[in-house]
């Protein structure tokens, strides 16, 4: 195989950690101590400690939804976590002043460089806490805020609290309660009316402990008429026993707003990858949501948007990657609650082995509106013999005066096109992965350059092992 | 050495024998026309010198410049130098032709040599031009939504890129008006050379007033039973397969 | 302390006595048969009630599931039985038929001899169950239910008494159709009609089930189970009309079961029942064979139609297909939620599920689910929804033309049935469907 190389050192680029030291560490398990001292650490105001310990027991209170979700979920043992982790809660603005073993971490995943190349400000977080966080000044000076939740909680309450916890609320289910309990890192990002930030923002959040949970809780709002890109990525170490990370993720987009959110998630095969996130579009605003999910054992992600004004645009392009041993449950929710609102899904899964991939969708047009439209698209592809790829979609439509469609289908790479594309001269593993590719490709090219051949490369090495 | 020897050839579809004992021997230079009735396994020919799985040698020989062929995978005898241009071009959704024959000449590199794109695109406009194919194609995904004539007119296209040294050309001209197949007929044409041999496989006469090769070979029943030079084409095309069929009756 | 009352929502037909009741009326039941209805009553009475945290609940108005008012029906008098039976004529020419009036015969139209002598058993299930016990032993509700709907086929199994064995032999071929029609009489009557078709290999039969209230406005518990068994080679096909009084509460419970090379194919028509739940499943035992379920429904006013259906594939090579389409007016209310489910063993199956719903109120709600579950790789599957509505500019077309809005309505309703109505072959079959749609429209 002439990219055999490249290939190892890709499939291995999250896969390793630093013996590091933490000045911070709340112990393992999860009670009313640990979240205490999560915010004592933070110093935080009292609102914010009484809003994580009565999610604490919203979190108690609520059963695992395993009456439609996978049992899987029965293997998380929450009191074998720890919590919190960090070395300090305040991040360093230069990469000179980042811990070495942090910045090394980084620099070995590429961050300091991409940051110099494409984009506009960084937020990277190790474990618990961001180690870096910077924006370019020039947004600085527009009012663009772009910090971790810890400090924005501190230096920007005024605007933070207005919409924190807000389009999901605490009790939403029970990893939301979890995360409003214990939640730590994510970003801040506020940016004023009519401002457009033309790179992308990017976070990257990395775990490096074993045992370890990572709840970083986001909050982006883009003002009327701001326009904003949002990117994050993710890596773990592979340990022996389960990592969590279960992340809160909150978008307000308000009139006439643009957000974009990208994800490209490549957790190891040992992290439990419990996701909640949701958007507000108001008036004539758009938020779309590309999601890619490659990593993780189990990936529990539906990202969803309440179109709240009229003419409102809600997207969701997701790409889901499942192989041995990993099951992706994805899909995306669109709530129509105002006139003339849009909304577009197209979900698009790749069952490799013994991989299984779900898409569960949810399309809700209430009464009384007129001009909603809703489309779905969801393709599956299977490669082998013991791969399994389900869909549940539902979809709830009252009036005479809305329209939604909603198409599926399950496909498998057909011998022949195996046949011609070797007659050409390539190898069964660059032919399955060249029919793959082209499964995905029209989404993917709605990704930005860099993303769309990150994602290329990911593909191309899931596929190698799948063929033979 | 300089040629593609089929030597004895038998094999089978689903445990029934297709081709018999067939022999062939097409040197480098030349352009061969195998002529034969339907199911008399002409394109079982094709299928088995690529090396489809679906069908099995039983025995015999294929040589590729002293190479056996029958040794080696599908694409390895690709990367060998041969090329087949199908009857019924494949749909790759999401693959334009552009990434995809750059991706089947970077495999035909070395690990370590770099991929000249800019030179890669001056040729591959240059070959579409001669064959008539407008430059938007490049986007499109390889044979979906084309006409028939799109697709054999790409097949042709992949075959001058990828510079193959024995062609095998399946039916091409199934499916074409007479335009497509002048277009098509002149593409091959230009890949005539010393360097390289073409064996190609048709129903009927017409593509042969087109593409003139030096010999003819008559196949009925999976097996080569009269060979000649053009006018046997024609005869053919006059007489139909029975007079040849009762030939081999009578054992002339 | 005050008094404790407890008021029992289901209070006639969950308590004990009901069965006891039953028992003491029907003393002549075999004893395997009387063992199994008195399981099925345990099992009744353990299940829980649906609830919407039940997946197979979800949308749902479960609140509208109360059987508290009903109880057993009771026999009913001559003159009635005459006048029913006059008006049991509509489904058109038949082969046999059998006509129950809460649950009892009132009617027997026998095969022909040329039939019975061919070994064709269309017998009321009543006598069936003792003369045909074998046949009955190995086929009766020998399908466990299992789209949501459990408690109920437990309730079903327990009580019902009376119903249709249609049994044809290996070869034999009937033309005509075979009828079976079920009316529910009194207040508050609870009936069970069962139907049991098998069709032995090569077998062809046309089998049409037809359910109505005598009076449009009394109010009935229904809870129907009907089976059907195609041999390998064997034809089926199966008509179904779900038209009880709108006050009604009703429970439809369809399981076809297609062997090798068999074909089976199923209408349901659904116009009636204030609440009604329709589960409709499809099992592929073996490779080559077709199982087609078809559906349309019409709802207007407050009525909800719950469909639930299930393709499942347990062999290769075999294919079905699913068209349930839904008419609303007014603010009716449908859910359909359906799954394909492909085993692992059942490579190059092609499967297809298309829900279409048609909303013609600003009012009416329609919910889909439409789900697949693969876990085979070489397969053609694909599901479709929509949900539209009757286009402004066809309105206006038609208004422009003096057609009213209601006319109009009934004339795309009739062009959106016409798409499972064509695919019905026996023209007076096809006819009677139109037939009960255009009534429905002209009693709404």
């Amino acid at each position: 195989m002439k990219n055999e190389n490249a290939i190892d050192i890709d499939r291995e680029k999250g896969n390793f950690h630093y013996d590091t030291t933490y000045e911070f560490d709340a112990g393992i398990g999860l009670n009313e101590r640990v979240v205490n001292y999560i915010a004592d650490v933070k110093e935080e105001d009292d609102w914010v400690r009484a809003f994580r310990l009565k999610a604490l027991d919203i979190f108690k209170g609520k059963p695992l939804p395993t009456h439609w979700a996978t049992k899987d979920l029965e293997n998380i043992h929450f009191d074998k976590f720890r919590y919190y982790l960090s070395k300090g809660q305040q991040p360093s603005r230069t990469w000179d002043e980042v811990p070495d073993d942090v910045k090394e971490t980084f620099e070995r995943l590429g961050i300091p460089e991409q940051e110099r190349a494409f984009l506009a400000g960084v937020e990277a977080q190790f474990d618990s806490e961001a180690a870096y966080s910077r924006m370019k000044e020039d947004l600085a000076k527009d009012g663009v805020i772009f910090v971790g939740s810890t400090e924005g909680l501190k230096r920007h309450p005024e605007i933070f609290r207005k919409f924190f916890a807000k389009v999901i609320p605490v009790a939403d289910n029970k990893f939301s309660a979890l995360n409003s309990a214990v939640f730590s890192g994510g970003s801040f990002i506020y940016v004023p009316p009519g401002v457009k930030v033309k790179q992308p923002l990017q976070a990257y959040f990395r775990i490096n402990a074993e045992s370890f949970g990572q709840f970083e809780r986001t909050l982006i709002i883009a003002d009327e008429g701001a326009e904003v890109t949002y990117m994050e990525g993710c890596t773990a170490p592979k340990f022996e026993t389960t990592t969590l990370h279960s992340a809160v993720v909150e978008l307000v987009a308000l009139k006439g707003a643009k957000i974009q959110y990208i994800t490209v998630q490549n957790w190891s095969s040992n992290v439990f990858n419990l996701v909640t996130k949701r958007a507000r579009a108001e008036e004539e605003a758009e938020v779309k949501w590309i999601d890619c999910n490659i990593g993780s054992r189990l990936t529990m992600k539906y990202p969803g948007v309440i179109l709240k004004g009229r003419r409102a645009r809600g997207e969701v392009l997701s790409i889901a990657l499942a192989g041995d041993g990993q099951h992706q449950d994805t899909g995306a929710k669109m709530i129509h609650a105002a006139d003339e609102t849009t909304s577009n899904i197209i979900a698009k899964s790749i069952s490799v082995g013994e991989g299984r991939s779900t898409y569960r969708g949810q399309v809700h047009i209430p009464r009384r509106l007129r001009g909603c439209r809703n489309n779905t698209e969801c393709d599956a592809l299977l490669i082998n013999a013991n791969s399994r790829t389900d869909t549940y979609p539902a979809i709830t439509v009252r009036g005479n005066h809305n329209s939604v469609q909603h198409e599926a289908s399950v496909s498998k790479v057909s011998a022949e096109q195996i046949f011609y594309l070797m007659q050409r001269g390539m190898s069964e593993g660059e032919a399955m992965s060249l029919a793959v590719n082209g499964f995905v490709n029209d989404l993917v090219k709605q990704f930005p350059m860099e993303y769309s051949v990150e994602l290329k490369r990911l593909i191309d090495l899931e596929m190698e092992g799948s063929v033979g | 050495m300089r040629s593609l020897e089929v030597e004895n050839l038998t094999v089978s579809v689903e445990g029934k024998t297709i081709l018999n004992n067939l022999s062939l021997n097409l040197p480098k230079g030349e352009v061969h026309a195998i002529m034969g009735p339907n199911g008399s396994g002409k394109s079982t020919l094709a299928k088995a010198l690529a090396g489809h799985e679906h069908y099995t040698v039983s025995s015999g020989a294929v040589l590729m410049d002293g190479e056996n062929l029958l040794d080696l995978e599908v694409d390895q005898r690709a990367r060998a130098g041969l090329f087949m241009a199908f009857q019924y071009p494949v749909e790759i959704p999401g693959v334009s032709i552009a990434n995809f024959i750059r991706a089947a000449l970077k495999a035909r590199q070395g690990e370590e040599d770099s991929f000249d794109a800019l030179a890669y695109y001056r040729r591959l406009y240059a070959e579409m031009d001669r064959l008539g194919i407008d430059r938007k194609f490049t986007g499109r995904s390889v044979n979906e939504g084309f006409s028939g004539g799109e697709k054999k007119r790409c097949e042709i296209l992949q075959m001058a890129m990828l510079e193959p040294k024995y062609c095998v050309l399946d039916e091409t001209d199934s499916g074409l008006d007479i335009d497509a197949l002048k277009i098509v007929a002149a593409g091959v044409n230009h890949m005539r050379g010393e360097d390289r041999g073409i064996l190609v496989i048709t129903h009927y006469q017409r593509l042969l007033n087109h593409i003139v090769p030096d010999y003819v070979h008559v196949i009925v029943d999976g097996r080569i039973v009269k060979s000649g030079d053009k006018s046997l084409a024609v005869e053919v095309e006059e007489r139909g397969y029975d007079w040849i069929k009762e030939e081999m009756a009578a054992g002339v | 302390m005050s008094p404790v009352t407890t008021v029992n929502r289901e209070s006639e037909l969950l308590t004990e006595s009901v069965f006891e009741q039953f028992q003491g009326r029907h003393p002549d039941l075999p004893p395997w048969l009387l063992q199994q209805k008195r399981q099925s009553w345990m099992e009744y009475r353990s299940l829980p009630l649906p609830n919407r945290k039940m997946e197979s609940w979800r949308f749902s108005n479960v609140r509208g599931l109360g059987v508290g008012p009903f109880g057993l029906a009771n026999a009913i008098n001559g003159r009635s039985r005459a006048a029913l039976a006059a008006r049991s004529q509509d489904p058109g020419s038949y082969a046999g038929r059998l006509v129950f009036g809460n649950d009892d015969l009132l009617e027997n139209s026998p095969l022909s001899r040329e039939l019975t002598e061919k070994g064709v058993i269309f017998e009321p299930l009543q006598t069936a169950f003792s003369k045909h016990s074998g046949i009955l032993e190995e086929f009766y509700m020998a399908q466990k239910s299992d789209l949501g709907s459990e408690k109920f086929a437990a309730l079903h199994t327990a009580l019902n008494r009376n119903g249709t064995l249609l049994y044809v032999p290996e070869n034999v071929e009937i033309r005509l159709p075979l009828v079976s029609r079920h009316w529910a009489i009194s207040e508050n009557a609870a009936v069970f009609p069962h139907t049991l078709v098998i069709a032995r290999d090569r077998a062809r039969v046309v089998f049409v089930d037809v359910y109505s209230s005598s009076e449009a406005s009394s109010r009935q518990f229904a809870c129907a189970v009907s089976t059907l068994y195609a041999g390998a080679g064997a034809e089926v096909e199966y008509h179904h009309v779900q038209n009880w009084s709108e006050r009604s509460l009703s429970f439809n419970t369809l399981t076809a079961i297609a062997h090798r090379d068999s074909r089976i194919r199923a209408f349901g028509m659904n116009l009636g029942s204030k609440f009604s739940r329709n589960e409709g499943h499809s099992i592929i035992e073996g490779p080559g064979c077709n199982a087609e379920l078809y559906s349309l429904s019409l709802s207007h006013l407050d009525q909800e139609m719950d469909q639930r259906t299930r393709q499942t594939h347990r062999a290769p090579h075999a294919r079905s297909n699913l068209l349930f389409k839904n008419a609303l007016l007014d603010s009716s209310k449908t859910i359909f939620s359906g799954l394909i489910k492909v085993d692992k063993s059942a490579q190059q199956t092609d499967a297809y599920q298309t829900n279409r719903n048609l909303l013609l109120s600003p009012k009416a709600e329609a919910n889909s689910l439409p789900g697949l579950e693969i876990l085979a790789n070489d397969v053609k599957c694909s599901h479709g929804a929509t949900t539209g509505q009757l286009d402004e500019n066809q309105l206006f077309y038609f208004l422009a033309r003096g057609i009213g809005k209601r006319a109009a309505q009934q004339l795309l309703v009739f062009g959106f049935f016409e798409e499972v109505l064509e695919k019905i072959d026996n023209p007076e079959l096809a006819e009677y469907h139109r037939r009960l749609v255009h009534e429905k429209f002209r009693n709404s």
